[in-house]
């Protein structure tokens, strides 16, 4: 059925809040109210206090017009995270006190949610602070270790070799080794669970590939080359269970992880509690409460009611955001670039089968005018490239807004001008992107209609179905994954069905290449190729506002991940 | 001749809940996916579809399904959930005592409030009270539940703190959780439901206070006590009553939209959630439920409304 959302915006109350689900398919799946919301996995970017708040510090200005003006192509780490640090800085962060419960609320997956983080129905917001996978994401987009080492790759890009962390145990007592990175992989790809994961890792990994050499050492051995395989274990559906747990991880929630469970229920309650014994330090409070709320409203109630220090995964709209920061006692904080937002123009529809045409709407519209239209201009433009300006591999490269060239291209295709757009309530920025791209090219000759569909069955009939439609993903998949899944020919998530074999070719290239500089150079051209000639208008990333409380210092997250360990309350 | 009617009246209230069951199936299967590419996601094979499909039972034709859960229905067993496997019937009860306590202390509330406040007004019309009284009902009546809850909210629970925004517990909340997080939710409701019946019985209250019986009893020397309570009050609770009964109905539908606000872990809630995954054996059995309140209260209220009528009450009687 639909898709699944997570929510980054929800629906308005009066269609009665949460039936249909607010959020924004991802990747893996547009299914489960859950899945989609799990699998937003937003952008390597820090985090800066919204603008608006910063504009007594001055620095409002520098963050939102970063969006048009992100020249250096190797943006991200250092860019990025220093504006986050200063802005967090501002915002709240400061001297941790130690102690105290830190109460997080949080969207349900769904009723029959699990801890299993396999599974496509995990409980996302505990995962991170149950578990470890075998690397991290570091803040500037690239990987790093967790409870692997250190690895290598032999020079075919075949071979994995894991060196494993030493000295770590699982919360019930027993040593992490080699047998549970084996296992937690295997469970991975075992039909029986059903993860996502499997359908990006399936392609060139078998369970017989993945072998301990001995108690600390890892071997993987793909099917076919990846040497970017290491950056598909960054994946939230990665943290590592203990060997043999497939039917008890659900509710046990046994990891290596800052905290151990206390109680969980499904869409209900849970608790975990600081381990004193985490090889990354001991957290700084003594347990975390979450709560599930499935409204986005009744979330920031209650973070406004104070019975909640933090609503996670949450989206606040600019007027409850507005509403957020004029409390006395909570505040927002900014997750740069979270999701993007795209238009496929279906490749084997009329007239998108044309180039010309296909150049001609990326061209008509004015990037400035739609970001400001559609979101305030709290996001980044993205110039039809969907690799964020935080990855380490972004080719800062556009095709400039320009009316008269995008007139004379239609002229040449033959086209009149004329064409429907789809959307949906389903996410509420949808309907507002199709407004202003279709009051944007106006003055090119492209005559927009909106046609509103059914939010319910939006991503089943209308999604891949219609020619032109509104959609958009979490940011944050390594740019390997993101460009294989979502551009490459025949990929069940190439939702404009385009398909270049030099686009595919250039992929498989990068995926042989030992030579990271090399590697980045082929991402960089397939990039390219996507601005000058996809079928996917893809006009912003949009940051995501959460909502906490002002006694709530180092709160840091992007990507998959969220500091579960240094987050606390002001001393 | 009571007995008749009662008889008929049970009749056609199963046929109304059978009726009730028929739509909700129906409706469900018109929408897209089902609770196999629910689960499997938008990656699964066709053949993973098709086994799990098979697996559920979800390949049979819909008239066989509907009548297998129908046959199961009759004799109480409402089946298991699909999404989780449990006993519908208890998967959905802590759902359904939240929601019959929400729906208790607002029905019990917001009626006893609106007949006072409808007696009010009526006999104070067109002055200060029954003005006040009316304009606020009125406006009661044209802002929507979820409006009323936020605003209750704000302030209530984020200006003056005096009682939680949400429930931060799951449906298995002690009783004790829920007591003390009712009083908004609660009181969202019954300012509503309040609103409509406050309109009704005031309109009622000035018919009946015109009428010549009414008059008669007054120049007969009663006191006015007495006139109220024994001639007055009976007759004008008669037309109130189906309004009360149409909006006990429609608390059923109301629960939903507040409880979300609240995060209040009732039958709402529990349906939004069944719908999102279309788990048909308990939408159906809360479509049991619903229908079952529905056609009760009506049916309550024309037994109380025989029981106020001397005209319905008494066999009629040569003249």
């Amino acid at each position: 059925m639909d898709a699944t959302p997570s929510n980054a915006h929800e629906p308005a109350p009066s269609v009665g809040p949460e039936s249909i689900p607010s959020s924004i398919p991802a990747f893996s799946q547009r299914v489960s109210r859950g899945i989609s919301r799990r699998t937003m996995l937003f952008g390597g970017a820090g985090l800066a206090v919204a603008p608006w708040i910063l504009a007594a510090c001055g620095s409002s200005s520098s963050a939102a017009s970063s969006t048009s003006s992100s020249s250096s192509s190797t943006v991200g780490g250092a860019t990025t995270s220093a504006t986050g640090s200063t802005a967090v800085t501002t915002g709240a962060a400061g001297t941790t006190k130690s102690g105290g419960t830190l109460r997080i609320a949080r969207p349900p997956a769904s009723t029959v949610e699990t801890l299993d983080p396999a599974s496509s129905l995990s409980a996302y917001e505990y995962l991170g602070a149950l578990y470890n996978r075998l690397v991290k994401q570091d803040a500037s987009g690239t990987v790093a270790p967790d409870l692997a080492a250190s690895w290598s790759v032999s020079t075919d890009q075949m071979t994995w070799t894991f060196v494993l962390r030493e000295g770590v145990a699982f919360h019930n007592g027993k040593a992490f080794t080699s047998a549970d990175a084996v296992y937690t992989l295997q469970h991975i790809l075992d039909a029986k669970t059903k993860s996502p994961q499997a359908g990006v890792l399936s392609p060139f990994l078998d369970s017989s590939g993945i072998t301990a050499k001995d108690a600390k050492t890892l071997v993987v051995k793909l099917k076919s080359p990846n040497a970017e395989f290491v950056s598909l274990l960054m994946n939230y559906n990665c943290y590592v269970i203990p060997v043999g747990s497939a039917a008890t991880i659900g509710a046990s929630g046994i990891g290596t992880g800052p905290f151990s469970l206390v109680s969980f229920k499904a869409a209900g309650k849970g608790t975990v509690k600081a381990n004193p014994n985490y090889f990354g330090g001991a957290p700084k409070v003594d347990s975390i409460e979450f709560t599930a709320i499935a409204d986005v409203q009744a979330r920031v109630n209650a973070l406004l009611a104070q019975q909640v220090d933090l609503v996670a995964q949450t989206n606040l709209d600019y007027a409850t955001a507005k509403t957020v920061t004029a409390s006395s006692t909570a505040t927002t904080a900014t997750v740069k670039n979270a999701a993007w937002y795209v238009m496929p123009m279906l490749y084997s529809a009329k007239p998108f089968t044309d180039l010309k045409v296909r150049q001609a709407f990326k061209m008509a519209y004015d990037p400035q005018e739609v970001i400001d239209l559609s979101i305030h201009g709290l996001g980044t433009i993205a110039n039809n490239n969907p690799v964020p300006p935080t990855d380490p591999n972004y080719l800062d490269y556009s095709v400039p807004h320009d009316p008269d060239k995008a007139k004379s291209l239609l002229a040449s295709a033959g086209f009149s001008g004329s064409q429907q757009l789809y959307t949906s309530s389903y996410e509420p920025v949808m309907s507002i992107l199709a407004q202003a791209y279709q009051s944007s090219v106006k003055g090119s000759g492209l005559d927009i209609s909106i046609q509103t569909a059914s939010a319910d069955s939006y991503y089943t009939d209308v999604w891949i179905k219609k020619p032109f439609c509104v959609s958009y993903w979490y940011t944050g998949r390594p740019v390997d994954q993101l460009l294989n899944q979502i551009f490459r020919t025949g990929s069940s998530y190439n939702e404009s069905l385009w398909a270049d074999s030099s686009f595919d070719a250039i992929l498989d290239s990068a995926r042989k290449e030992a030579d990271a500089a090399k590697r980045k150079q082929y991402y960089q051209d397939a990039q390219k190729i996507l601005v000058d000639s996809s079928a996917s208008i893809v006009p912003f990333f949009a940051d995501r506002i959460i909502g906490l409380s002002k006694k709530v210092v180092n709160y840091k997250e992007f990507g998959f991940e969220f500091d579960y360990v240094n987050i606390g309350f002001g001393a | 001749m009571l007995g008749k009617l009662i008889a008929r009246r049970l009749a056609l209230a199963l046929l109304t809940i059978v009726l009730a069951t028929v739509l909700v199936f129906v409706a469900l299967q018109a929408l897209p996916g089902n609770l196999a590419t629910q689960i499997l996601g938008k990656d699964a094979t066709p053949d993973a579809v098709a086994q799990l499909t098979a697996q559920l039972h979800l390949d049979r034709p819909g008239w066989l399904r509907y009548l297998t859960w129908l046959g199961g229905a009759v004799h109480g067993d409402f089946g298991t959930s699909l999404a989780t496997g449990d006993c519908v019937v208890s998967m959905a009860g802590d759902y359904l005592r939240n929601t019959a306590v929400l729906a208790g202390i607002t029905i019990v509330v917001g009626i006893t409030l609106a007949v006072i406040l409808g007696v009010v007004a009526g006999l104070t019309r067109d002055r200060l009270p029954d003005v006040l009284i009316s304009g606020v009902a009125l406006i009661a009546m044209s802002v929507p539940e979820f409006t009323l809850a936020t605003l209750l909210v704000l302030v209530f629970a984020v200006k003056l703190a005096w009682f939680p925004a949400v429930v931060t517990d799951g449906p298995d909340a002690s009783l004790r959780t829920i007591l003390h997080n009712v009083p908004l939710p609660a009181a969202a409701l019954s300012i509503v439901m309040a609103a409509y019946i406050v309109r009704m019985m005031r309109t009622s209250v000035i018919d009946v206070m015109a009428s010549e019986y009414v008059a008669m009893a007054t120049l007969r020397g009663l006191p006015r006590r007495r006139v109220l309570l024994h001639h007055a009050l009976p007759n004008a609770l008669l037309p109130a009553l189906n309004v009360i009964a149409i909006n006990i109905a429609w608390l059923v539908g109301g629960v939903v939209v507040v409880e979300a606000v609240f995060n209040y872990p009732g039958i709402g809630t529990l349906m939004l959630d069944a719908v999102h995954n279309r788990d048909v054996p308990v939408l159906q059995y809360i479509a049991v439920i619903g229908a079952l309140v529905y056609v009760v209260s009506n049916l309550l209220a024309d037994l109380a409304a025989t029981a106020l009528n001397p005209r319905l009450r008494t066999p009629a009687r040569a003249s």
